[in-house]
C-alpha cells in the first residue's frame, strides 16, 4: 500500500511540474532559512557552555554606586581573585585574566633572520586558569606550563604560523624562545587547541599572570582602581551562589576603603548568560549578542518558515479540485477516509521530504558563505548531527500544519459529487481560509518590508546625522612613541595630501571600544559625590583638527608632564549649573590630579549614537597620546602609501596599523547592521515567498475558472476586466493585510528605536512605502496569469467536458 | 433475494418545496438478473443506481441487500457492504489517471487486504480474461474509449462482486465500442453475475432480462 501511495505521490509530482516546483523550491527556501537562523541563535546562545564545568562557573561582575547613577563593570580590581581564593574554601576555583592585549612577538628563525609579529589577542592567565576552563592541551605541562614567570603557551594557529610546526611536531615546539615587545624574552611551554569559536575567551597566546602583575606592580595591588582584570570563579556547587554572594558583600570591608566599600558591590554573573547581556558588556575581545536580538531571529525562522507552509497548504489545497475526480473512484473502490488521508499525507509528505534534504544540503553551502562573508562578526557556524534534530522538528511541524489538513480537505469529498465535479462544500470553507492564509502570509511579508525600510532609515540617520565634529578623510595611526611624534608630524606635513596632523588618547567619538574613564568632582566635594566622566588627551591641534567649537575660552597652549589645564563640554557644566563663561577658571579634582578650565567646547558626539553625550574633559598631558590623527585631502591609495612609509622611517621597530575614523564609526553600529542586513535579506526572502504562493495559487484558480473566463469572454468581458475579476479578490487581501500590519510593525518599531538615544521618528510615508512595494509586486504576479487566461481563445475552453 | 426495495422516497428542499427524486420506488432484484433503467434525462435512473450501488442515501422506505437492512446500517459497515459485493461502471470510465492499467486493476484489491502474491494471480487472470495483457503497462489517456471502458469493466469485476451497477456504460462510446461492451455483460450474466444498468439506447436495454422504466422519479 505505501508502495503504491508513493508511486501515485511521485507520478504525480512529475506531472505537475509547476507547482511541485513552485512548492518545492518554496519550502526548501523556507526550512533552509528556519534552519540557518536556528543554528545561528543555538550557536550565539550557547558561548562557553562547553566548558566542563560552565554550570558552576561565574564572572565576578561589579556595581559602582555613584551619585547620579549606578556604573556596571565587568572587571574587577586585581587583587580580588587572590583574595578569595585565600579567604573562601567553597569556591572550588578562582582565575583572573587580563586583556587580551595587543602585543608584539619577536622570532628568530635563524640567525639573522628575526620577524615581527604583532598579535591583538595576547592574553594573561594564572595558572588555575586552564583547571577553571577547558583548554586542550596539545603538548607541554598543564600544571606547569603557566607557572613559571617567562612562558608562553601558543595556540595551534601561532605554532602553525611561526614555526611551522603541525599535529606530528607540536612537542618540537616546546622550548622556542620568543622576545615579547622586543624585550622580554619568553620561552614556549605549551601548545593548546585554538579556541571554540562560541566562546568569549578568544586568546591567541597565553602569558602567566605573574608576568603581568610583575610589570604592573601598581595596578595589581591596588584594589580601588577598576584596571581590566577579570576574574572568574568555580563554585563547588550550583546552589552556593546566593551563599557566596552575600557572603561576599560582607566580607569586602576586609580589603575595601570604607568609601569603595560603599560604592561598590560584587555579584556572580554564570559564564552561560555572559554573551547574551548587555548590562555588563563583553570581556575584552569578545562582543554581546543579546538575548532580544536571539528572540526576535528565532521568531523570524519561524515566520519565514510559516510564509513557505502557507504556500504549501495553499498549493494543496487549490489543487484538490484537481484531485476530486480521484478521491471519488477511490472511495466508490472501497478506500476509507483513513486510506485516503494516509494516502495525500504520504504525497504532501515526500514534498517536505524532498525540500528537508535539498535544505541540508544548501544550509550547509549557506553556512560556509555566512561564516566566510559577514565581516560585522565572526562565525563559525557548523551543521552538526544534532541539527538533524532540528530538521527532523521542522519536518513533523510542516507535516502536522502543511500535510495534514491538506489531506482532511481532499479525503472529505463525497464520491457521487467528486465524480460528477461538482463543487464540494468543502470548497468554500477552503476558499475561506485561503484567504485568511494570504492575508495572514502578508501581514508577515509586509513586517519585514515595512521594518526594514525603517532600520533604512535609522542606519542612514547612523552615518550621516551630524556629530559635531569632523570625521571625513580622517586616518588614524597609533603613536607607538611619544618622543617621536613631533618629527612624525613635521614630516607628514611636507606631504602634499596631508592638511592637518593631530594627536591624542583618540578621536571624539570613542571607537574600538576605547574610552578612558574618571570620576571628577569640585575640590571641595567628598570623594563620594565625584560623577563619571570620560576624559581624553589632546594636544594643541586636538579642537582645530576635528572641528571642535569653542563656546568660551581658549584652546591648550602646552601639552605637560603634568596637566593643569581641562577643556569640558557643554553636558559636564550642567551637573554645576554653569555657562560657558562661568565655567572658566574654576577648578575640578579628577581621579588623576586637579586643573582649571580654560575652555568649553560645544556638545559632540562622543558616544555613538545609541547613547547620550556624556560629560567630557580634555586634558593638556603628555600621556596616554597613544594614536595619530590625520587629514587627507584626497585618500587616493598614493598618499596612504606615504603615510605608510613614513611612519615606518619613524617608528622603526613597530607595526604600521591604520583605520579611516568614518570605518571605525561605523564599526559601533555592528549589532544594527546585522539585525538590518537581516531584515534587508529576509524582506526580500519573504516577498519572494509570498509571491511565488501567489503566483502559484493564481495558476490554480485560473485553471479553475477557465470556463467562467470563457463564458464571460463570449458574454463580452474584455480582457483588461477579466484580470480585474481574478486579481481583484487577493490584491484586496494584499491591502487588508497592509492594514494589520501596519499598527503591528508601528509598535514593534517604536520598540525597537526606543533602544537609542539619537533616532528617526518614523513617518507615515515609509510604511505606504512598503505597502505600495508590497501591492505593485503582488499585483503584478497576479496579473502575470489571469493574462495568459484572459486572452486565451474562449471556445477551447467552453469546448471542455 | 439480492436487492430489495420497498417503498423508497428520496427528495430535495428547494425553495420550501419538495422536489422528489425517486418516489415510492419498489423493486426486488434476483441474484443472476440482468436489468436495464431507462427513462428520460432527470426521471431518476442514476439516483436510483446510486442508491442501489449505497453511494447515495434515501429519505424514506427500506431497502434490504442479502437481507441486511442497509438503511439501518451505519455509514463504515455500508461502505464493507459494497466494497465486498458490488462493483461499479461509469459512463465517463473513472480510470485513476497517474495509474497504469495494471495499477488500476489493482487498486480494488488493496482496499480489500488482499495479499501481494494474490493480488498478482487476480490482475494477471483479468487482464487474460479481456486480452489486455499488451496493455497492462499502458496509463489510461494512451487507450481508446472502448478500452478504457473495457479496463474499467475489468476493474468492477476483479473483486468478484455479486452485483455490477453501470450508469449509462457506453454513453460515451461509438455504436461498435458499445455493443462489445453489451456483449461483455451479457456473456458475464451468462456466467452467473446479475448486472443493473441505465441506458438511454433502446437498443442496448434489449440486452437486458428484464427493463425498468422511470418517469418524474415513479417506476411506470
Amino acid at each position: 500500500m505505501l508502495k503504491n501511495h508513493l508511486k501515485i505521490a511521485w507520478r504525480n509530482l512529475i506531472k505537475d511540474k509547476t507547482s511541485s516546483l513552485i512548492n518545492l523550491l518554496g519550502l526548501t527556501v523556507g526550512i533552509t532559512v528556519c534552519i540557518v537562523i536556528l543554528i545561528f541563535v543555538q550557536y550565539e546562545s550557547t558561548f562557553d557552555a562547553y566548558h566542563e564545568n560552565s554550570d558552576r562557573t561565574f564572572r565576578v561582575v561589579q556595581h559602582n554606586q555613584l551619585p547620579n547613577q549606578v556604573l556596571y563593570w565587568n572587571t574587577t580590581a586585581y587583587p580580588l581573585a587572590e583574595a578569595l581564593r585565600n579567604d573562601f574554601p567553597e569556591i572550588d576555583k578562582v582565575t583572573q585574566v587580563a586583556g587580551p592585549f595587543t602585543r608584539t612577538f619577536q622570532i628568530e628563525l635563524a640567525l639573522d633572520k628575526k620577524v615581527l609579529f604583532e598579535e591583538p589577542d595576547v592574553m594573561f592567565v594564572d595558572a588555575f586558569y586552564s583547571q577553571t576552563f577547558d583548554v586542550e592541551w596539545l603538548a607541554g605541562n598543564e600544571t606547569t606550563a603557566l607557572t613559571g614567570m617567562n612562558s608562553i603557551v601558543l595556540t595551534e594557529r601561532l605554532a602553525q604560523r611561526y614555526f611551522g610546526f603541525d599535529a606530528s611536531s607540536y612537542q618540537s615546539a616546546i622550548g622556542q624562545p620568543i622576545l615579547l615587545q622586543g624585550k622580554d624574552p619568553l620561552t614556549v611551554t605549551g601548545v593548546v587547541k585554538n579556541p571554540r569559536g562560541n566562546s568569549d575567551h578568544q586568546y591567541g597566546a597565553l602569558v602567566p599572570y605573574e608576568f603581568f602583575k610583575k610589570n604592573n606592580p601598581y595596578f595589581s595591588g591596588n584594589w580601588s582602581g577598576n584596571y581590566q582584570g577579570t576574574t572568574y570563579l568555580a563554585l563547588n556547587a550550583i546552589d552556593q551562589k546566593t551563599g557566596v554572594e552575600s557572603k561576599i558583600a560582607n566580607w569586602k570591608s576586609k580589603y575595601l576603603n570604607p568609601q569603595d566599600n560603599q560604592r561598590i558591590s560584587y555579584y556572580l554573573q554564570p559564564i552561560t548568560e555572559i554573551h547574551n547581556e548587555t548590562l555588563y558588556g563583553p570581556s575584552p575581545g569578545g562582543y554581546i549578542m543579546p538575548k532580544g536580538i536571539l528572540k526576535m531571529a528565532a521568531v523570524v525562522a519561524f515566520f519565514i518558515l510559516f510564509i513557505a507552509l502557507i504556500n504549501f497548504v495553499n498549493l494543496v489545497t487549490a489543487r484538490s479540485h484537481a484531485r476530486s475526480k480521484e478521491v471519488g473512484v477511490r472511495k466508490v473502490m472501497g478506500s476509507s477516509r483513513m486510506q485516503l488521508i494516509a494516502q495525500f499525507v504520504w504525497e504532501n509528505c515526500l514534498i517536505i521530504l524532498l525540500a528537508a534534504i535539498l535544505s541540508i544540503a544548501l544550509t550547509q553551502g549557506l553556512l560556509e558563505v555566512l561564516n566566510n562573508n559577514l565581516t560585522i562578526i565572526d562565525l563559525n557556524l557548523k551543521f552538526k548531527g544534532i541539527h538533524l534534530l532540528f530538521v527532523a522538528l521542522l519536518i513533523v511541524l510542516a507535516t502536522v500544519v502543511a500535510a495534514i489538513y491538506p489531506a482532511m480537505v481532499l479525503s472529505g469529498y463525497q464520491p457521487i459529487r467528486a465524480l460528477k465535479n461538482k463543487a464540494q462544500n468543502t470548497q468554500n470553507l477552503t476558499g475561506e481560509l485561503r484567504k485568511t492564509l494570504v492575508t495572514f502570509q502578508f501581514v508577515l511579508v509586509q513586517l519585514f518590508v515595512i521594518a526594514a525600510i525603517i532600520l533604512a532609515f535609522q542606519m542612514d540617520y547612523f552615518s550621516t546625522s551630524e556629530l559635531g565634529f569632523n570625521r571625513q578623510a580622517v586616518v588614524i595611526t597609533e603613536n607607538p612613541n611619544q618622543e617621536k611624534a613631533t618629527v612624525f608630524r613635521e614630516k607628514l606635513l611636507t606631504e602634499v595630501d596631508v592638511s592637518k596632523v593631530s594627536f591624542g588618547s583618540g578621536p571624539p567619538m570613542a571607537v574600538n571600544g576605547i574610552q578612558l574613564g574618571t570620576n571628577y568632582r569640585l575640590p571641595e566635594q567628598a570623594e563620594t559625590e565625584a560623577l563619571d566622566a570620560e576624559m581624553k588627551i589632546g594636544d594643541i591641534h586636538y579642537l582645530d583638527f576635528f572641528g571642535l567649537e569653542l563656546l568660551a575660552g581658549r584652546n591648550f597652549t602646552k601639552n605637560k608632564e603634568t596637566f593643569d589645564e581641562f577643556i569640558v563640554n557643554e553636558t559636564l557644566l550642567k551637573s554645576y549649573g554653569w555657562t560657558p563663561s562661568e565655567a572658566l577658571g574654576k577648578t575640578i579634582q579628577i581621579n588623576e590630579g586637579q586643573a582649571t578650565i580654560v575652555g568649553v567646547v560645544r556638545d559632540f558626539h562622543n558616544n555613538s549614537l545609541q547613547y547620550e553625550i556624556s560629560p567630557c574633559i580634555i586634558l593638556n598631558w603628555t600621556y596616554f597620546m597613544q594614536n595619530g590623527f590625520i587629514q587627507l585631502r584626497n585618500t587616493n591609495p598614493k598618499s596612504l602609501e606615504n603615510i605608510k612609509d613614513t611612519w615606518q622611517a619613524t617608528y622603526t621597530n613597530s607595526i604600521y596599523k591604520r583605520q579611516f575614523f568614518d570605518d571605525a564609526i561605523a564599526k559601533e553600529y555592528a549589532v544594527e547592521r546585522l539585525t538590518f542586513a537581516g531584515f534587508g535579506t529576509f524582506s526580500v526572502l519573504s516577498i519572494s515567498l509570498g509571491c511565488l504562493g501567489l503566483f502559484g495559487l493564481m495558476s490554480f484558480i485560473v485553471a479553475q475558472k477557465r470556463k467562467e473566463i470563457g463564458i464571460r469572454k463570449v458574454l463580452g468581458a474584455s480582457v483588461l476586466e477579466n484580470i480585474v475579476f481574478f486579481s481583484k479578490k487577493y490584491i484586496r487581501l494584499v491591502a487588508l493585510s497592509f492594514l494589520i500590519a501596519t499598527p503591528l510593525v508601528y509598535y514593534g518599531m517604536d520598540q525597537w528605536l526606543e533602544t537609542f538615544t539619537y533616532r528617526i521618528q518614523p513617518s507615515i510615508w515609509m510604511f505606504l512605502f512598503g505597502g505600495v512595494v508590497t501591492f505593485l509586486i503582488a499585483l503584478a504576479t497576479c496579473s502575470f496569469q489571469s493574462i495568459k487566461a484572459a486572452r486565451a481563445n474562449p471556445i477551447h475552453a467552453l469546448k471542455e467536458e | 433475494m439480492l436487492v430489495e426495495l420497498n417503498n423508497i422516497f428520496k427528495w430535495v428542499q428547494q425553495g420550501g418545496q419538495r422536489i422528489f427524486l425517486l418516489k415510492d420506488i419498489n423493486l426486488k432484484v434476483e441474484e443472476g438478473e440482468f436489468i436495464s433503467i431507462m427513462g428520460p434525462s432527470g426521471s431518476g435512473k442514476s439516483t436510483l443506481l446510486n442508491v442501489m450501488g449505497m453511494l447515495d442515501t434515501f429519505d424514506e422506505g427500506e431497502y434490504d441487500f442479502l437481507d441486511e437492512p442497509v438503511h439501518k446500517l451505519k455509514e463504515k459497515h455500508r461502505a464493507n457492504l459494497y466494497k465486498q459485493y458490488i462493483g461499479f461502471v461509469f459512463q465517463a470510465y473513472h480510470l485513476i489517471d497517474e495509474l497504469t492499467v495494471y495499477e488500476n486493476l489493482e487498486m480494488p484489491l488493496l482496499y480489500k487486504k488482499i495479499s501481494g502474491s494474490e493480488r498478482k494471480s487476480l490482475v494477471a487472470d483479468m487482464l487474460d480474461r479481456f486480452n489486455i495483457v499488451g496493455k497492462k503497462d499502458l496509463f489510461p489517456t494512451q487507450l481508446s474509449g472502448g478500452q478504457q471502458q473495457l479496463v474499467g469493466v475489468a476493474r468492477a469485476l476483479i473483486g468478484k462482486p455479486k452485483l455490477i451497477l453501470a450508469d449509462e456504460p457506453t454513453g460515451n462510446l461509438n455504436s461498435k465500442q458499445g455493443e462489445d461492451i453489451m456483449k461483455l455483460f451479457q456473456k458475464l450474466n451468462n456466467e452467473g453475475v446479475t448486472i443493473i444498468q441505465v441506458t438511454h439506447s433502446e437498443k442496448n436495454a434489449e440486452y437486458g432480462k428484464r427493463i425498468i422504466n422511470l418517469l418524474d422519479g415513479r417506476m411506470v
